[in-house]
């Protein structure tokens, strides 16, 4: 088994729910200290590492078929 | 605090990926070494991260920003002096011959290097040490969970405990290693908004340093260890680098099976060798996340926000529910999930590292050894599964023991303090000079240890120690223990080394592969630049100058 891929689908999904709470409901249970959208940019984040580590392990399984997905 | 329903599915997402991941592995385990010693095939990266989450306990992350707010950024000592030179010594030095052996535990080296007896002490010293972490890291989460979100403790210590015993009995050290590592990436995932978040609003570092004036000492490692009335942690400079940065932080990275266990799982010599020193690229770094929203909180605290430090019930600061009233301020429902779900992994990974070092060396250096030899393969595999739910369940009721101390990283320090201290010089011995005996190494061993338990038994910081008498009063337990861990390990040295004069050495024959000068450290001469040991080394040397010098 490869360990990106579990890793990347969780860190994909996750970072998936934050970016939608992100966009679609900012003020829920909002923080008191800070104004910044923050599971906006920590979900955008999540989601481009998720991604990142799934393409690692799509590059590792298909060697020499180029790098896109 | 409260968490959201998104909160909830975060974790049961989490919680789901790691049952997974065990459920997954299940199928490589067909003899005891695939179950206790991952049959030593796991990649590089892997081994590496595992290496340092299997020491990211929830003890180290709520202890490390309860440090940083008790006592500045001299807390970073336990990694930028401490952690990262004894990796590097790990790397380069002892990890050809706990490899090269063939070993399949830290005791089982002690036995081929010495003798039996040796063994036997480390193999039961290290399996009470493994139980009493894995109580306390338990406790820690127990705890908090229960005063955060008002879950009762029992509760959620035992479903996290079922949870760490599902994955660990389903796919062994390979499970554990493998979610040590989903569970480091979520940590550092889960924690470094907060340090961004909270940092920032303290104004920055030189804003924090302006808002704490009147206490200077918050901000330098290095500037106030002239005397240790000078400095929050209440030690003077040989305390720390000889006891911190020497003798406790060379014990624990290069002779605790805890850690010691995930290199020797890697897939090749030249990989095992790698794993400490590619782990402290991300080591040297955590600090940033871990000790900094400690001292932010600090500051946040005077700033007039509405942010109060958190207060213990009979008063005085309570450190240790730092990290987690801070996320309570900066993170919103969504992410505060994933910061819980981090903290629930870092116990995990805590609480797994520990007792899949405990089933390896109750199995092979205890039951094999003393109670059952000889047996069929299959019938350890059974005994290694039986004593995974005998750690957890031990485990547990040490949790207990560890509620009679208020900063756990003390307590845990002051366990390592009386185990890895000694144990150290007796490899520093064993491993560099052919004519340590066996008869030198038990007695340094085994009066070391005792010389620290008189130490502690005979000197008081802070109100706690000296129930025989109190010759010595440390200005803190910090102090304390290292000066226990000092004065342990030259005891060790120095009886090892009067004895080993007395007493005939095995012929060098015999210790092949054992000591340094007989065995044959391998060149990679051929591996691409970086892979090999030494660049990796000068540049993890010249990134650890850097930050010595800038946090000076």
């Amino acid at each position: 088994m490869d360990l990106r891929v579990p890793s990347g689908w969780f860190f994909t999904l996750v970072g998936l729910i934050l970016l939608g709470m992100g966009l679609f409901a900012p003020h829920m249970g909002a923080a008191p200290l800070t104004t910044e959208n923050v599971n906006l940019y920590s979900g955008a984040c999540m989601l481009v590492f998720g991604l990142f580590l799934l393409l690692m392990a799509w590059r590792a399984a298909h060697p020499g078929k180029g790098s896109n997905p | 605090m409260k968490l959201a329903p998104v909160d909830y599915v975060i974790l049961a997402l989490y919680f789901a990926f790691v049952l997974g991941i065990g459920w997954r592995l299940r199928k490589r385990i067909s003899s005891s070494g695939d179950f206790l010693m991952s049959g030593r095939s796991v990649p590089v990266w892997i081994t590496s991260l595992a290496f340092i989450a299997a020491n990211l306990g929830a003890v180290e992350l709520i202890g490390m920003a309860a440090s940083g707010a008790k006592y500045g950024i001299m807390t970073a000592h336990f990694y930028w002096l401490g952690a990262i030179p004894a990796m590097l010594f790990m790397g380069i030095f002892m990890m050809p011959f706990y490899y090269g052996s063939k070993a399949r535990s830290v005791p089982e080296y002690l036995k081929m290097r010495f003798d039996e007896k040796t063994r036997a002490f480390n193999a039961f010293s290290f399996a009470i040490m493994t139980i009493f972490s894995s109580g306390i890291s338990m406790y820690a989460l127990g705890l908090l969970l229960h005063l955060v979100l008002g879950w009762s403790f029992d509760v959620s210590v035992l479903a996290s405990a079922a949870i760490v015993l599902a994955y660990t009995f389903l796919g062994g050290l390979t499970s554990a290693i493998y979610n040590e590592v989903l569970q480091f990436l979520l940590i550092v995932m889960g924690f470094a908004p907060l340090a961004i978040l909270s940092v920032n609003k303290a104004g920055g570092w030189q804003g924090m340093v302006s808002r704490l004036a009147d206490r200077p000492n918050m901000f330098h490692a290095w500037r106030y260890l002239g005397s240790p009335t000078e400095n929050p942690m209440g030690v003077e400079i040989f305390g720390m680098v000889a006891g911190l940065g020497f003798v406790l932080s060379f014990g624990y990275w290069c002779t605790n099976f805890l850690v010691v266990q995930r290199a020797m799982a890697a897939d090749s010599m030249s990989a095992a060798r790698r794993t400490p020193l590619i782990g402290t690229l991300p080591k040297m770094f955590l600090p940033f996340i871990v000790i900094m929203p400690g001292i932010a909180a600090l500051v946040l605290s005077k700033m007039h926000l509405g942010y109060d430090f958190p207060l213990k019930a009979t008063g005085g600061p309570d450190y240790d529910q730092a990290l987690t009233t801070l996320m309570a301020q900066f993170y919103p429902a969504g992410l505060l999930g994933v910061g819980m779900t981090g903290l629930m992994a870092s116990f995990m990974s805590g609480m797994a590292g520990n007792v899949t070092a405990f089933n390896t060396v109750f199995t092979y250096d205890i039951y094999q050894s003393y109670i059952r030899p000889g047996a069929p393969d299959r019938h350890y595999l059974t005994v290694g599964r039986v004593t995974t739910v005998v750690g957890v369940l031990l485990s547990i009721a040490a949790a207990y023991v560890a509620t009679r101390y208020n900063n756990i990283m003390d307590l845990l320090q002051l366990v390592f303090g009386c185990v890895n201290a000694p144990l150290f010089a007796t490899f520093l011995l064993g491993m560099f000079w052919k004519r340590t005996t066996a008869h030198g190494a038990f007695s340094g061993l085994t009066l070391g240890t005792l010389a620290a338990v008189l130490t502690l038994s005979s000197t008081t910081a802070e109100g706690k120690g000296g129930w025989i008498a109190n010759l010595y009063t440390f200005p803190s337990q910090m102090a304390q223990n290292f000066w226990i861990a000092i004065i342990a390990f030259t005891t060790c040295l120095v009886i090892s080394i009067a004895v080993s004069m007395f007493t005939t050495p095995r012929t060098d024959k015999d210790m092949e592969g054992l000591v340094y000068g007989l065995t044959k450290v391998p060149h990679d001469a051929t591996a691409k630049w970086y892979q090999r040991p030494a660049p990796l080394t000068v540049i993890v040397v010249i990134l650890l100058f850097i930050l010595n010098i800038w946090f000076r």
